[in-house]
């Protein structure tokens, strides 16, 4: 926990100090007439990445969800097998490959990056919640029925509270996925952490492409780590 | 007052519950005995819906149960489940207070409730109710199934096998309640068990189930009698059947109208024959004094009589 704490805050310092290294970037890459990104704040590119990724995991936590309860009851269990392949292809499509599909009928920006994200986040957590919900016991099923409550009051005060730290797990898996897949939006022309790098190839400038890609890694490195450390502890707790 | 009427529940082409007709009268309790498998839980679940018959009718006071939506007509029916099935997130008290709380009870009534059925059951209410079910052991957790059945106060209770995972010594302790309670409230009881001795202790009448059919019904003393079927004497043991008979028939019957004589080993007078048996044997005495009870004038009882209606 304070390993992962001292990083944020390392990758923080590192976001602040990089407009201010010009030196650094000079002596690095002599060739280049602006080898320092400052058209806009990384703080910005950071928030906006977040927002991105965020929204996308929660897109797919609703789609995931909802496949999940659906495939575990009723005439959904029949089709389980196939939602559960629809989700797998979905997640199969490099994320790129989305966008790059999707342009020509979403056009540029958040719309075809928010499309790839949620294809690719759904399935861990459509996985999870078919899992946690299968693994309510029969009995607490059977005892919920006997009492008389109905379906969505079942659902709503069992199952889906029972099934809750499976879902959980799920849940990060979806986020952490986001958050280091999100800068491929910058292709689209999404604004996020990986603009720079898009910028920079278009522009024949490889130091922007360094600094996006570094703080691009970080996060993700981050993200994963986060991701274990909540693995660990949703085990335990 | 529940009544089956030709009921009849087929998985495939299996009839595992065949052609029931079987009346269980207001106020009594009635044991559905049978091998696993017999399909007393099929027949029992019928009652409140979570099992739906292939052909005949379930009648609960007289009304199709069909007529009735399954969840209105679950709420006023109290039903222990088999393996227990407490919800596990949810404390003893909400536990208890599933179903008022579907029914809209105020917070306050529902409170009060829960610790009066939690004395009921004989857990204390300020050890228990704020206890988890993992908290509990096993007996502990049963009293609270049957608290949570309890709750609403229903006319009607199905019990299915609910002191199955207990040791003889508790399971004797809350059939002994059941029966306080039973006399308490006069609820219309079905319980399914496959323990003889529990069907006994229990019962005001007996349903024999064998293969999904009703191979037997009656009063126990009924049903052991002399001469009866070969799915009752299966079910009983050919070689302990005359012991269970014992059961059946109260000690009063066929004492003696004799004053005891000196210092005969006591036994009261609503006490079971087998009871009589196991005090002599105790004791190692073949007389028992039997003292006045009610209409009961008091006598003295003999091994020889003893062994004679066995
Ligand atoms: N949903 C079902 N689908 C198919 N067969 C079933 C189903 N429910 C019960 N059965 C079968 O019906 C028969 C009777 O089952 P039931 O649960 O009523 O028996 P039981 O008398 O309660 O047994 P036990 O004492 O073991 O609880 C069994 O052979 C069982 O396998
Ligand atoms: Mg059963």
């Amino acid at each position: 926990m304070m390993a992962l704490l001292a990083q944020v805050a390392a990758f923080l310092a590192a976001l602040w100090a990089a407009p201010h290294l010009g030196a650094l970037w000079h002596a690095l890459f002599p060739a280049l007439a602006r080898p320092t990104w400052d058209s806009q704040s990384w703080f910005t590119l950071l928030g906006e990445h977040l927002l991105l990724s965020l929204g996308a995991a929660l897109i797919a936590a609703a789609i995931g969800l909802g496949a999940g309860i659906f495939a575990t009851r009723g005439a959904g269990r029949a089709l389980r097998p196939l939602l559960d392949a629809v989700f797998a292809l979905a997640q199969a499509i490099p994320p790129v490959a989305v966008i790059a599909l999707a342009l020509p009928l979403l056009g540029f920006g958040a719309a075809p990056t928010l499309l790839a994200l949620v294809l690719y986040a759904a399935l861990p957590v459509m996985r999870s919640a078919v899992a946690g919900l299968d693994a309510v016991p029969p009995a607490v099923l059977d005892a919920a029925r006997g009492t008389g409550m109905g379906r969505a009051g079942i659902l709503a005060r069992v199952e889906l509270p029972l099934a809750l730290p499976v879902i959980q797990a799920g849940l990060r898996v979806a986020v952490v996925l986001s958050i280091a897949t999100t800068a491929v939006g910058a292709v689209a022309g999404a604004s996020c952490l990986g603009t720079p790098i898009v910028v920079g190839l278009a522009n024949g400038n490889t130091a922007w492409v360094l600094q996006g890609a570094l703080f691009t890694a970080w996060l993700a490195l981050i993200a994963d780590r986060a991701l274990r450390l909540g693995l660990r502890h949703g085990a335990r707790g | 007052m529940i009544r089956f009427e030709g009921v009849t529940r087929r998985y495939g082409d299996r009839a595992v519950v065949d052609r029931v007709t079987l009346d269980v009268p207001d106020g009594s309790i009635c044991v559905l005995l049978g091998e696993s498998g017999s399909g007393k839980s099929t027949l029992m679940r019928m009652v409140n819906r979570l099992v739906e018959p292939s052909a005949g009718r379930v009648l609960v006071n007289g009304r199709d149960v069909t007529a009735t939506d399954p969840e209105t007509l679950r709420r006023g029916i109290g039903y222990v489940i088999q393996s227990v099935g407490l919800f596990p997130h949810w404390r003893v008290a909400e536990n208890v207070a599933t179903v008022p709380r579907l029914l809209g009870w105020e917070a306050a009534r529902i409170a009060t409730r829960v610790d009066e059925l939690l004395a009921l059951v004989g857990l204390e209410p300020g050890r228990f109710r704020d206890r988890f079910p993992h908290e509990l052991s096993g007996g502990q957790a049963q009293r609270v199934g049957l608290a949570r059945a309890l709750a609403a106060d229903p006319p009607l209770l199905l019990m299915d096998e609910p002191f199955s995972a207990l040791d003889p010594g508790t399971r004797r302790g809350l059939q002994a309640e059941l029966r306080t309670i039973h006399a308490e409230t006069g609820k219309t009881i079905l319980f399914v068990t496959h323990d003889v001795e529990e069907a006994l202790a229990l019962a005001d009448t007996v349903a024999v189930l064998e293969e999904g059919r009703l191979a037997a019904r009656g009063r126990p003393a009924e049903l052991l009698e002399r001469g009866t079927g070969a799915p009752v004497r299966r079910l009983f043991g050919e070689e302990s059947l005359a012991f269970h008979r014992l059961a059946t028939l109260p000690a009063s019957t066929i004492a003696r109208p004799e004053d005891a004589a000196g210092d005969l080993p006591i036994l009261p007078a609503e006490a079971s024959l087998k009871q009589a048996l196991m005090l002599m044997l105790s004791e190692g005495s073949d007389r028992l004094a039997v003292p006045p009870t009610g209409e009961f004038p008091g006598g003295t009882l003999y091994w020889a009589d003893l062994v004679r209606p066995a």
